[in-house]
């Protein structure tokens, strides 16, 4: 048996490797924290002119019909690019959704849109007051109890703006009405839906934080080897090669964790929930651990928006509790392996018990 | 319109380059990429086919190994098919041979109306193979090309110079050599990728191009490399005091680079 990406899976990350260090530098990032959405329409345009945003779209709908093995390394390089736009909601999360249990005339109305490139995706999940890129996406997957809906933003009121840790994200609050037509699934379906979206948000965005993780860490290193202190590259000194070794070390680990998860879920593994929990988790806490790291061998200059380093923090931060948080994601590995423990509070599926407002 | 592009598959550069300390020349047997110069006329290419409103690009390279990691980026750009030259007695070929393999390979290609080159590889850096190639096959040459247009059963190309540039024309089909940075090279596609997996790859050696072995490679080569030295450091600058007089020092300094 191959535990190895294909050298089709390896070229699609490095295209869009290539394709976002022209389109997505930290200048670029950066005028997603200043612009009014966070958002840049001709970059969208131009990763779905290189197939990324129809990746998941089955090929009946226009799309490459493809699985997790084969976006996750993509969305590590959308993470290694901070890439602003919700490439997790539309490619992970969104298309999936509509494809695996989504009604005829939903997916027929919105996956083509979405593999041309005209449709954007933002989510909500059960318990989770706001949606990040709500004031530019096209059409909202909203949760009401076991039901998940498809709705036109057109048809949805965004109320309580809200900042987010990250300038790039910014997140709404909706005031929406339930319709059947807008019902992609309800009961046990409905259930079924939100998990499996749920898992695969996770799994997404523990692939941008290690992408993230790699990449401040990478700047790190670069940092220290150029800038000098008593007469020598402040790299050379033993106390920072060891806080270098140790975030280098929380990278490699939180990795495998990662594409395990991702086959775990290509494959419909039985402990599929268990293994994106594992991946969430390292990925969360390596995440974390590396901006630490990243901010202190970068002196204060770490600290000042004006230093690119910054944007890099602060989407690392803002991911990190976002689709669950590394103890929350714990706690439910906890639970796979050990089952309920007698006294402990039920894991509820609410993933974000502080809300996003604090991310 | 049928275009060939020679390509280069080369060790890639973001690596650090070693020698063999037997032939004194780059080692070349990890995975190989394509020349990034070399992209540009895969780019020119697909672009005047597209304007043509149909034809082939083809690629010719040559390469240790049966590589053909570098063909494939060109072919996921959209390039159709290749021919890669690959052959033990290849090894050590020096300009002049590998412009005798590009050529015999060109001339399996039926209907070429354009044969496409950079100016010079990134690992080489002879600048000559394109030239060497046209004088083999017995075609016009222009070189330095910043842009490209067909006109019936002409070429039309402004050659850059160091003043502007020239207009230059040669009936079809011409060797061109593309200027690197002229055009912007597309990112391959998803679907590029995915069809270049299935785009046929006319793998050949010296006995099917009827070249002697002993005409290329180390024995066929007018050249042998004696000698490799580390560059030599670079020298103190000179400190020039400013007396009032610094400028005339600046000006002398500057006329003698010929740069004023």
């Amino acid at each position: 048996m191959r535990f190895a990406f294909s050298d089709q899976q390896l070229e699609f990350a490095a295209a869009v490797r290539d394709l976002l260090a022209s389109c997505c530098t930290p200048a670029h990032v950066r005028e997603c924290w200043d612009n009014e959405t966070g958002h840049s329409p001709e970059r969208w345009r131009q990763l779905a002119d290189m197939g990324v945003v129809g990746m998941t779209v089955p090929e009946a709908h226009g799309g490459l019909g493809m699985n997790e093995l084969d976006w996750v390394l993509v969305l590590e390089e959308t993470g290694r690019a901070a890439l602003p736009e919700p490439i997790v909601e539309t490619v992970a999360v969104g298309a999936p959704m509509l494809a695996e249990f989504g009604p005829t005339e939903l997916a027929d109305r919105w996956l083509p849109a979405i593999a041309a490139g005209d449709v954007i995706v933002a989510v909500q999940h059960q318990g989770k007051p706001y949606l990040a890129a709500a004031g530019y996406a096209d059409l909202l997957l909203l949760a009401s109890g076991n039901e998940m809906h498809a709705v036109p933003r057109a048809d949805v009121r965004l109320v309580e703006e809200q900042t987010s840790v990250d300038g790039a994200r910014r997140l709404f609050g909706v005031d929406w009405h339930r319709t059947p037509g807008t019902l992609i699934a309800g009961g046990e379906g409905g259930y079924r839906t939100i998990n499996a979206s749920f898992d695969r948000g996770a799994l997404g965005a523990a692939a941008q934080l290690i992408g993230l993780a790699d990449r401040m860490l990478e700047m790190t290193v670069a940092y220290a080897k150029e800038r000098e202190q008593f007469g020598a590259p402040i790299g050379s000194f033993q106390a920072v090669k060891h806080h270098l070794a140790d975030a280098l070390l929380a990278v490699e680990f939180a990795r495998p964790v990662v594409y395990r998860a991702a086959f775990s879920l290509a494959t419909g593994g039985a402990d599929r929930s268990r293994d994106v929990s594992m991946a969430k988790a390292y990925a969360s806490d390596a995440a974390s651990a590396v901006s630490k790291v990243a901010l202190q061998c970068h002196g204060a200059i770490g600290y000042t928006v004006e230093y690119d380093l910054h944007l890099f923090m602060k989407r690392a931060w803002a991911l990190a509790s976002s689709w669950g948080d590394a103890a929350w994601h714990r706690e439910r590995v906890a639970m796979a392996v050990l089952g309920p423990v007698p006294g402990a509070l039920p894991v509820e599926p609410d993933p974000d018990p502080l809300g996003e407002t604090l991310a | 319109m049928n275009i060939v592009v020679c390509v280069k598959q080369i060790p890639d550069p973001a690596e650090p380059g070693a020698l063999d300390p037997n032939t004194k020349t780059l080692k070349r047997d990890g995975k190989l990429i394509l020349d990034e110069s070399d992209s540009y006329g895969v780019e020119m290419a697909l672009q005047l086919a597209d304007a043509a409103g149909g034809g082939e690009v083809t690629l010719v390279s040559m390469a240790p190994n049966s590589e053909t990691s570098g063909l494939r980026t060109a072919l996921a750009m959209g390039a159709a098919k290749s021919v890669l030259v690959s052959d033990p007695a290849l090894s050590g070929t020096d300009a002049l041979g590998t412009a005798k393999i590009l050529a015999a390979a060109i001339k399996r290609v039926e209907g070429a109306d354009l044969i496409l080159t950079a100016t010079e590889s990134s690992d080489g850096y002879t600048g000559t193979v394109p030239e060497q190639i046209a004088e083999l096959l017995g075609l016009p040459s222009i070189t330095f090309a910043k842009s490209i247009a067909i006109d019936g059963g002409t070429v039309k190309v402004q050659r850059q110079t160091e003043a502007g540039y020239d207009e230059c024309e040669a009936p079809l089909p011409a060797v061109v050599s593309v200027t690197a940075g002229v055009v912007e090279p597309r990112y391959p596609s998803f679907k590029g990728i995915m069809a270049a997996k299935s785009k046929p790859v006319d793998e050949v050696d010296c006995a099917a191009l009827g070249i002697d072995p002993g005409s290329v490679g180390w024995a066929g080569g007018g050249q042998e490399i004696v000698t490799v030295e580390a560059a030599p450091a670079r020298e103190a600058g000179e400190v020039v005091e400013d007396d009032g007089t610094g400028f005339e020092k600046i000006v002398a300094f500057l006329d003698n680079l010929k740069v004023i």
